[in-house]
């Protein structure tokens, strides 16, 4: 949400640089990588399952981290093992751009 | 918790409520939207495009919301689609055993016009124009595109001896949530004792690889519970249990389920309620015989020229989801050919991976090359312990396909009662991440 407001207001404020935010709100570091979470974690990461909208970037990080080492694993464990370190660190810092 | 559900469960009881104003309000919406108090959907971000959505399941609800959600106001979003309400297949078995009713499982497309501004077009397609890009409704008016995306989900082969309503009305199917549910939970209630319960699964593909499986454990575990000496006897067309198969053999074992896996349905007779098979010459006489004929996707596909594979389904480009040989035509969820199971949550992630391919390409940009798909879903075992699967899907550049991640999907270890509590929890996020 705060993403949005941002990008609107960015594009009232300065029609002349409207190409290049363009650019960033089509391709968003993240977006579709952390829209997996969605179904269980709410669309933008709030509103279902533990909130990620706003958690810092490391927070999401370590827990994911420590989901790979739990055994037998839950079903959030599996996907902790399922994302490459470079995939989680997107992810995390997607989220954290989000409002709290 | 319970009381997060429970809002939750408002929420979607308001979305019904809403459908009514959803058709008639949507100009009144679309102009609201435009101000900027309504941040769900972007201004214009500088991208323009006609998107023509057809069926609102899982992945055409969801695709239709992402798409004004990721493209913003540029974007003219049309979703068509012949019910006033989505009835959800998830936890659908949960109207079996009478946990849920079948008004419990349905959503308005209310928040998608008003939250979204996405235009509701109810009622049926007639044809596709895929030269002049337009679309003709029964209704006579037409709806032009930049880009279609086909979302019908399942259709059933006829099964031999079903080829009457009132022959389907004895042996329902009830793999479309609807009133044939409702109608097979009140034929398992009317049960005598010692009564018999058959169920057949056809060959996969089939949406929902574990909710026949499912079906068998939370029947047989409520007629265990409510009558005396009743039997359930799976008939599985496939060689093995095609999902969660500890779950499900413990499940088996715990409700004396009989299961026969290559067992391939030949006939009904309704009238004697008599199911034959390619297991044996005789019958199984049954009081309540349920039968899954085989699938193919949605009329829409194969009326078209689209199921370019065995005939029953569309074959796909998984970076985008254009068919493989109708340019601009986008094939989402169970009627798309893909390595992905047929389900609705995995529907909801291919829909996102469509609509941010689709802004992408609206802006004259490539998709993501790299994208990554999941499917999750809890399973009843019994009326409060549930069992889990799941899989996480990326992109194989060498095959064009997506493949699990360490290489197969991995399920619960045991069936427990969390699991069951995370299940409700799961399911009202995913059908908010869709329709709400």
């Amino acid at each position: 949400m705060n993403r949005m407001c941002c990008s609107l207001i960015a594009l009232a404020m300065a029609p002349a640089a409207a190409l290049a935010q363009t650019t960033s709100a089509v391709e968003v570091p993240g977006r579709l990588l952390a829209s997996n979470c969605f179904q269980c974690h709410g669309t933008n990461g709030s509103g279902g399952f533990e909130r990620l909208a706003g958690m810092s970037s490391s927070e999401i990080i370590k827990e994911m981290q420590e989901m790979r080492r739990e055994n037998p694993p839950e079903m959030m464990d599996v996907h902790a093992r399922s994302y490459t370190d470079a995939q989680i660190k997107l992810i995390a810092d997607y989220f954290a751009k989000l409002a709290r | 918790m319970i009381k997060r559900r429970d809002f939750i469960k408002l929420l979607s009881g308001a979305g019904v409520g809403m459908t009514a104003a959803g058709w008639s309000g949507i100009a009144l919406a679309d102009k609201r939207r435009t101000s900027s108090t309504t941040p769900l959907v972007p201004t214009n971000i500088g991208i323009k495009g006609k998107v023509v959505v057809i069926g609102g399941g899982m992945g055409g609800a969801t695709v239709a919301k992402y798409l004004r959600m990721w493209g913003g106001t540029g974007i003219d979003v049309t979703l068509v689609e012949r019910e006033a309400v989505y009835t959800s297949n998830i936890m659908s078995n949960l109207v079996l055993n009478g946990q849920r009713t079948i008004q419990s499982l349905q959503y308005g497309y209310g928040n998608l016009a008003n939250k979204y501004g996405v235009k509701m077009v109810q009622g049926n397609v007639l044809a596709i124009d895929p030269v002049g890009r337009k679309v003709t409704l029964a209704s006579g008016a037409t709806l032009t595109y930049d880009r279609l995306v086909l979302a019908p989900g399942i259709d059933f082969d006829t099964v031999p001896g079903l080829e009457t309503p009132e022959a389907q009305a004895k042996v329902p199917h009830a793999w479309k949530a609807g009133g044939q549910t409702t109608a097979l939970r009140n034929m398992i209630t009317a049960m005598p004792n010692n009564g018999v319960f058959v169920m057949t699964i056809p060959a996969a593909p089939y949406r929902c690889p574990p909710g026949p499986y499912e079906r068998a454990c939370v029947v047989a575990d409520w007629l265990r519970r409510n009558k005396t000496g009743t039997r359930v006897i799976v008939l599985d067309a496939n060689p093995k249990i095609m999902a969660e198969p500890n779950a499900f053999l413990e499940g088996f074992a715990l409700h004396g389920i009989q299961y026969y896996p290559n067992a391939v349905i030949d006939h009904v007779d309704a009238n004697a309620m008599a199911l034959y098979t390619s297991l044996q010459s005789q019958p199984i006489y049954a009081n309540v015989i349920n039968v899954i004929p085989p699938h193919r996707a949605g009329a829409l596909i194969t009326d078209n020229g689209l199921a370019d594979v065995n005939g029953r389904w569309a074959s796909v480009n998984v970076l985008t989801y254009e068919a493989n040989h109708a340019a601009g035509i986008h094939v989402i969820g169970d009627a798309s050919a893909t390595t992905q199971p047929k389900a609705g949550h995995i529907a909801n992630q291919e829909a996102k991976v469509c609509a941010d391919a689709m802004v992408r390409a609206f802006a004259g940009k490539n998709p993501d090359p790299s994208p990554v798909t999941n499917s999750s879903c809890y399973s009843p075992i019994t009326a409060d312990t549930a069992s889990w699967l799941t899989a996480v899907f990326g992109f194989d550049a060498a095959t064009g396909t997506m493949k699990v991640v360490g290489g197969a999907a991995t399920e619960a270890a045991s069936r427990s009662k969390d699991n069951y509590e995370e299940m409700v929890k799961w399911f009202n996020t995913l059908m908010s991440d869709s329709f709400a």
